[in-house]
């Protein structure tokens, strides 16, 4: 049983991460995209991590929002336009082979050196309780770190876009 | 996991089938919690609505069918059923249908985890709230998917001013709980209605509960927040292209929504199923939850629309204030000693 849902849920993941790619509509992959964590979520829970399955789902999958914004607001809708596909060059063929080869080397490794088993070991499975204790006493130097540098990012990024604002209202008047 | 015996005989299959069907947990996933309540829930909440904005604004409301008009939402059932589907040319049908169906599944999901007794809930979560949390925000994409494919400006703009409102109010929302997860050390919903036993949660955390409430009011797209479906600027936001059945389906996720917010607001603040014993406890909690639907309806009835600045605004400065000072307030109480009356 657990077998079946393991292999359900990879077909999904790996499935809709390829239809993600392959989509000729932007907010199409958007949505495949969201497919696929929902499915990398799901490993989760398997795994007995429901807790990171739940932010999986609230950070990751509620982030493909902001993914499908940007489409909308930078990408011109025109419905019925083909898109025109440029063939690739000598190079570009010759890269994807390379990078097709690389990956399935170390797909294969990683499957022949280390078995994927759905099952964890006891051990693995960490309560909620325990983690939040030990981020906030052995941890709490690299959390308040990491609560820094993701205020820098936010500090960062609007002044960019308050950059970018200024340059606009310059450029109308 | 339990491994599933695979039936081989016709007797055994039977009987195997009449032992999942009248399981609790099957009756429970169908019936009381789960499906049929929600439905059934949701409907009677358009009803309710109907009515309590009727008297708000001296009409009578829904009349003829039935009881005081009580058989109004399944009527508009049919007729909503029966009505031809009209997609905009340039819109993209299947997508909305999608969207439509997973609008829908969006607005379900919470059931799970809400105690509706005691042990009467489908799934008991050690992380139920963060559960109900995460899910509630995977509403903003779908409804900005809605938007974009109804391929016209009206659903657009109701879809992008969703997405703002939703995601800005969705901060304020998650801050505001913290201080019931301080004082009871636990996100299971089941064992924070437990703690509550002697005093709801209402009056420790009444910065808490106002933030809360200010959030879901928002996260609904109630009024005073109802910029995504203004209807003299947008006719009906992100649902102006929707039409029959994906109408009804969206209309009905809307309502599904309120109900199991204001079930959670209930199960966070209310004490939950806690009540009198005369009554049984699902009665307790069903009357509270509509008691706090009744309450957003009637500020529907007599509150004006924000503009769009102040609604973001506030979200980003005041609320978000007054849920920080939620939790060194209950940090001060825990300090004091106070945390134990409601410790599990």
């Amino acid at each position: 049983m657990t077998d079946l849902v393991f292999l359900a849920l990879s077909g999904l993941v790996v499935v809709s991460a390829i239809l993600a790619l392959e989509a000729k509509e932007l907010i199409y992959g958007a949505i495949w995209l969201a497919f696929s964590l929902i499915g990398v979520a799901g490993l989760f829970i398997l795994l007995g991590a429901e807790y990171v399955a739940m932010f999986q789902i609230a950070v990751y999958v509620g982030a493909v929002v902001v993914l499908i914004l940007f489409t909308i607001m930078l990408v011109q809708r025109e419905r019925g336009r083909i898109v025109e596909e440029e063939e690739p060059g000598r190079l570009g063929r010759a890269g994807a082979l390379i990078a097709g080869l690389v990956a399935l080397v170390v797909a294969g490794a990683m499957i022949f050196l280390a078995p994927v088993s759905p099952e964890t070991p006891e051990f693995y499975q960490v309560s909620l309780r325990e983690l939040g204790r030990s981020l906030a006493s052995s941890y709490s130097g690299a959390l308040v770190i990491l609560g820094l540098l993701i205020g820098a990012t936010i500090v960062g990024a609007l002044t960019l876009a308050k950059v970018e604002r200024e340059g606009k209202s310059n450029g109308t008047a | 996991m339990k491994e599933l015996e695979i039936p081989t005989s016709p007797q055994e299959i039977l009987s195997l089938a009449v032992r999942i069907i009248t399981s609790r947990t099957f009756l429970e996933i169908v019936i009381f919690p789960g499906f049929l309540n929600v439905m059934l829930s949701a409907a009677f909440l358009t009803w309710l609505e109907r009515k309590v904005i009727a008297r708000v604004q001296l009409r009578i409301g829904p009349l003829y069918a039935g009881m005081w008009g009580i058989l109004q939402p399944i009527a508009d059932g049919v007729k909503l059923m029966f009505k031809e589907m009209i997609f905009p040319e340039l819109a993209d049908a299947k997508l909305l249908m999608l969207c439509a169906l997973g609008l829908m599944l969006v607005a379900f999901a919470p059931a799970v985890a809400i105690p509706f007794g005691e042990g009467l809930v489908i799934a008991n979560m050690d992380i139920g709230l963060i559960y109900v949390f995460a899910v509630i925000s995977l509403f903003p994409s779908v409804i900005l998917l809605i938007g974009w494919g109804s391929n016209s400006k009206y659903s657009l703009l109701g879809g992008l001013r969703s997405l703002f409102q939703q995601v800005a109010y969705e901060i304020p929302m998650w801050l505001s709980v913290l201080g019931i997860v301080m004082l009871t050390g636990t996100l299971n919903l089941t064992k924070i209605v437990e703690a509550q036993q002697k005093l709801w949660f209402v009056v420790p955390q009444v910065l808490g509960f106002a933030v809360f409430f200010t959030a879901v009011l928002a996260e609904l797209e109630r009024t005073p927040f109802d910029l995504p479906e203004a209807e003299p600027e947008l006719v009906m936001g992100w649902m102006t292209e929707l039409s029959g059945v994906a109408f009804m389906v969206g209309f009905l996720a809307m309502y599904t929504k309120l109900y199991l917010m204001s079930a959670l607001i209930t199960t966070l603040f209310l004490g939950g199923w806690s009540g009198p014993a005369f009554l049984p406890q699902p009665v307790w909690f069903l009357a509270k939850t509509f008691l706090i639907a009744s309450l957003v309806v009637i500020i529907r009835g007599s509150f004006p629309r924000v503009r769009v600045d102040i609604l973001l605004r506030s979200a980003w400065t005041r609320l978000l204030l007054v849920a920080f000072a939620n939790v060194f307030v209950t940090a001060g109480l825990i300090w004091l000693g106070l945390g134990t009356i409601w410790s599990v």
